[in-house]
This record gives structure tokens, C-alpha cells and sequence, in this order.
């Protein structure tokens, strides 16, 4: 298996009129095709930080980002969909950006979205859809230029638990079916427990990538994971690891 | 309402209360105008004051009605009109766009940030003889004026709406790659529609003040000219009959704005 994206030695410093802020220091980790990977820390460590440098939306100040060339797709906390435009609009959105709006991407898109659940939504508007229902047209955008690695910025916690729960298992099932890599970032640690096949901890800030685990479960989906015994056993390892 | 059939007994009550108390609201403001219309007529009447002074709403109709005859009545009408909706026009066209360079140069922003707070402040009318001489007394330094009045506020307000694009919607456009233009055309104009809105309904007020002000310091013709021409020769019943068209015209044109904003912001929440 190939690597599709590796942090050597990263550190960002932000400058401002107050001064100067390290945001990472020294980060390394690397994230391997088809793996689910997900990045833990503190509040305000500098996650998005980080996700914006493997988007190549920042670079860094130290070290270097390395990618394998292959396509990213960003998904954020909240869906972002644009009220304006109806849901299958909305989809086409990133075709539009990368000028691949081409009839096949199109039905390719529209397509992704009628296999999960979208199809009587295509033609709304986001305002008549449900928080659920929106995450999800946000993740068929992700996917319409058929990125090869996903990036996700706690793209749950904008949602009641209830529906974080569902929309979790759901977009999961999503990802794994149209196997893709992912790499989540968040603060929640059941979540990521949830999620991961591997789990990176980071420190507080300026954040350093201070343990590794790898996770194997015996069932995949999240919600399953949750019953699991041994669930509570990595949650407590990992609130430890969050905390020192 | 599709579905009334399979309302309770007790929606459709709350129903009828509310469609019961629109009818009663629209009731009270016409007979609130029908009353102050008519005190008004019968004190002129009655001579509890002075209609020389005070006008009344006969003499109004009256004087409105000799203007039609005299066949001045569309030519002031209109070159008021012209005048309002040029300056208009032109001066959202103008804010519009230099609000547009502003959002796309933070430099440019920075620069001319001073000069429009002052620009702002300053009270347009002080420039008044300064148009007069530039522009001539025709229809051209009313249009200059209402412009200047307009163009300002054009501005500042379209640039605040640029601004206060979502910073996350533009995270996620710069992490698709979207140029500059990209996000300004599929997101920036889009998500300001409401500020343009509200920008044309200022506007609106604005273009009047700018063309009745001008009107007042220079004109031949217009409502405002028949206002300080009433003023002056003491025919209220003229100022009275200008300002009762100009408040028609206003409502008209606030209107116009109202519907295209019924017209275009559907699905927005």
C-alpha cells in the first residue's frame, strides 16, 4: 500500500502584529491509501491548521507536506452548502470550480447522490432538508470530483448528538464503499475510536504528534464499535494521552 | 392552503383569527388616512384655520387637477422621474462596481478607506454651487447631485456585504481551488444579494432627497421646483399638491424595489 499523504518534520508559525504564534511543531505522520485515519487534539491545537496544509491551502513554515499527487476533498464542521443553489446544484459546485462540469461528471455526481438517499432532494433548496440530510449532500459534493483523499474537520460536531451518531455511520458506510481515504480531525475522542484504523494524538499546543495507535476491531461500523468492549478501554487510554 | 381539509377544527380557528386580523389592520390604516383627510377638509371648511395657509384636500385635488389641464402636470411629474431614476441608477451601478474593486484590493480598501468615512460625512448639499457651476443649472447638476447623495452609501453598503461573506463558505472554495473570480462570481455576488436589497431600498430614499435637494438649489422644472416656487409665491396649495405626488411617486418606486425583492430571494433562510 502507497502513501498518499506524509507531514515530515512540520511546523507552522503564524505571525501577527502581537507576535508570533507556533501553531506545530515538528509533526510527522503519514497516512496510507484506503486507511481511515484519524487525528486527535485538544481544542485550538492547531487542527485545522493542519488540514489546511495537507490541502496545500497553507504551507509550511518548517519541513515539507509530501502528497502523492492524488486529489483532496475538504469536508467542514458545518455543510457550507449554498442556500442559493438547489442540492443538485450544489453538488455540481466542485465540477464547476476544476471546469469539469462535463455531462458524464454530472451523472456521475447525480448518480452518487440518488444511490445514497439524495434523489428526491436533487431539485430542493438546502433550507427543506434536515441537518442529516444536508451533511450528507455536503459529502456527495466532497465526493463529485472524485477525490482520492478526504479531509475531514469534525464535520459532526455541528450536528445533535442523535444525529451525529447516525450521520457518523452513515458517512462511514460511504466512504468505505467508495473506497476512499480519509483523514478526520477532531477533539472527540469516541468518535474517533469510532472511526480509525489508526489514531495520531496530538498535544497542546504548539502540537506535536505525541502517540500513535493502531486500532483493529472486529466489526467496522461505528455504531457496533460502540458496544464493543474494548471501546472504553482506548477511550480511556486516549482521554489519558489527551490530558497530560 | 392545499391541505385545509385535513386541518383540526382548532388550526383552522387560529387560521381565521389571523386572515381576521390582517383585514382589521388593513381596515385601521385606511380609516386612519380617511379621517385625518377628513378633519382636515372640514376644519378648512369649517375655517377652524386658515386654508390659505393650511391647503385642504379639495384645494390639493383641485390644484392637481388645473396642473393636468394646464398640461404642466407630466412634464414636471417626469423630468423629476427622469432625473431621480438616472441618478439612481447610475449611482448603484457605480457602487456597485467600485465596491467590487474595493472587496478585490485590500490595498485599494485600505487606501481610500479615509476618503469615503469623510466623503461620507460630509453633507452633499455643501457642494451645491460647486454643481451649479461644473454642470449648469439643467437637469444635469440635479443628476450630479443625486448621484453624489446616492453613490457613497452605495458603496459602503455593497462593501459591507461583500466583506461579510462566510469565512468557512470561502475556506471550502479556496479547498476546491476556485480562483479569485470563481469565488466572487459563485459566491461572494451570490450570498450579497440580500445587501443589494437592502441597498436599493436606501437608495430609493436616497435618489429623492438627491433629486428634490437639487431641485431646490437649481431647477426650471420638477416637483421640487413647483415646491420652492409654491414656497415662494405663497401657494401652499401647490407645495401641499407637490408633496402628496412626490409621496405617491416614492411608495411607487419603494414598491418596485419590494417586489423584486419578493421576486428574487425565494429559498434563502
Amino acid at each position: 500500500m502507497k502513501e498518499v499523504l506524509r507531514f515530515d518534520n512540520v511546523s507552522m508559525h503564524y505571525h501577527s502584529k502581537q507576535g508570533e504564534t507556533v501553531a506545530l511543531e515538528d509533526v510527522n505522520f503519514s497516512v496510507t491509501e484506503g486507511e481511515f485515519v484519524a487525528i486527535i487534539g485538544p481544542s485550538g491545537c492547531g487542527k485545522t491548521t493542519l488540514l489546511s496544509l495537507a490541502a496545500g491551502l497553507l504551507s509550511p513554515t518548517k519541513g515539507k507536506v509530501v502528497t502523492d499527487g492524488g486529489s483532496f476533498g475538504y469536508m467542514l464542521q458545518k455543510d457550507e452548502l449554498f442556500p442559493w443553489r438547489t442540492i443538485e446544484k450544489n453538488i455540481f459546485l466542485p465540477l464547476e470550480i476544476k471546469r469539469t462540469n462535463t455531462p458524464e461528471n454530472q451523472k456521475r455526481a447525480v448518480a452518487l447522490a440518488e444511490k445514497y438517499g439524495l434523489a428526491q432532494f436533487l431539485k430542493n433548496y438546502p433550507s427543506s432538508l434536515s441537518g442529516g440530510m444536508r451533511q450528507r449532500a455536503a459529502l456527495i459534493r466532497t465526493l463529485s470530483v472524485d477525490p482520492d483523499v478526504l479531509l475531514l474537520d469534525e464535520p459532526f460536531s455541528a450536528l445533535d448528538y442523535q444525529t451525529r451518531l447516525s450521520v457518523c455511520d452513515d458517512v462511514y458506510k460511504i466512504i468505505r464503499e467508495e473506497k476512499k481515504t480519509a483523514l478526520l480531525i477532531t477533539h472527540d475522542i469516541s468518535e474517533a475510536i469510532s472511526v480509525a484504523d489508526k489514531i495520531f494524538v496530538l498535544s497542546r499546543r504548539p502540537a506535536r504528534v505525541i502517540a500513535e495507535h493502531v486500532l483493529s476491531f472486529p466489526e467496522t461500523k461505528p455504531l457496533k464499535r460502540r458496544e464493543n468492549k474494548l471501546f472504553s478501554g482506548w477511550f480511556e487510554i486516549l482521554w489519558k494521552e489527551l490530558n497530560t | 392552503m392545499k391541505n385545509e381539509k385535513n386541518y383540526s377544527r382548532e388550526h383552522l380557528l387560529y387560521l381565521r383569527g389571523l386572515k381576521k386580523k390582517n383585514i382589521w389592520i388593513n381596515v385601521a390604516r385606511v380609516a386612519i388616512l380617511l379621517c385625518l383627510l377628513g378633519i382636515w377638509e372640514l376644519s378648512a371648511q369649517l375655517a377652524w384655520v386658515n386654508p390659505f395657509i393650511t391647503s385642504s384636500p379639495s384645494r390639493i385635488f383641485k390644484t392637481i387637477g388645473e396642473l393636468y389641464t394646464g398640461g404642466t402636470l407630466f412634464y414636471h411629474v417626469g423630468t423629476t422621474l427622469w432625473e431621480t431614476l438616472a441618478g439612481f441608477f447610475i449611482a448603484v451601478a457605480l457602487g456597485y462596481g467600485i465596491a467590487l474593486l474595493l472587496w478585490w484590493s485590500e490595498c485599494f480598501r485600505r487606501i481610500s478607506e479615509p476618503y469615503l468615512v469623510v466623503l461620507n460625512a460630509l453633507p452633499k448639499i455643501a457642494l451645491g454651487p460647486l454643481i451649479i457651476i461644473w454642470c449648469g443649472t439643467g437637469s444635469t447638476a440635479i443628476v450630479f447631485m443625486t448621484i453624489l447623495i446616492g453613490l457613497i452609501v452605495a458603496i459602503l453598503n455593497m462593501l459591507n456585504g461583500f466583506m461579510a461573506t462566510d469565512e468557512n463558505k470561502l475556506l471550502l472554495m479556496k479547498s476546491m481551488g476556485a480562483t479569485k473570480w470563481q469565488i466572487l462570481t459563485k459566491l461572494v455576488i451570490p450570498s450579497s444579494l440580500p445587501n443589494f436589497i437592502s441597498m436599493l431600498k436606501i437608495n430609493v430614499g436616497m435618489a429623492w432627497i438627491g433629486s428634490i435637494m437639487g431641485e431646490y438649489i437649481v431647477s426650471k422644472a420638477g416637483i421640487g421646483y413647483l415646491i420652492v416656487y409654491g414656497g415662494q409665491v405663497f401657494k401652499l396649495d401647490l407645495v401641499m399638491s407637490a408633496v402628496f405626488i412626490l409621496c405617491i411617486l416614492a411608495a411607487v418606486m419603494y414598491s418596485a424595489v419590494a417586489l423584486l425583492e419578493r421576486l428574487v430571494i425565494k429559498n434563502r433562510k
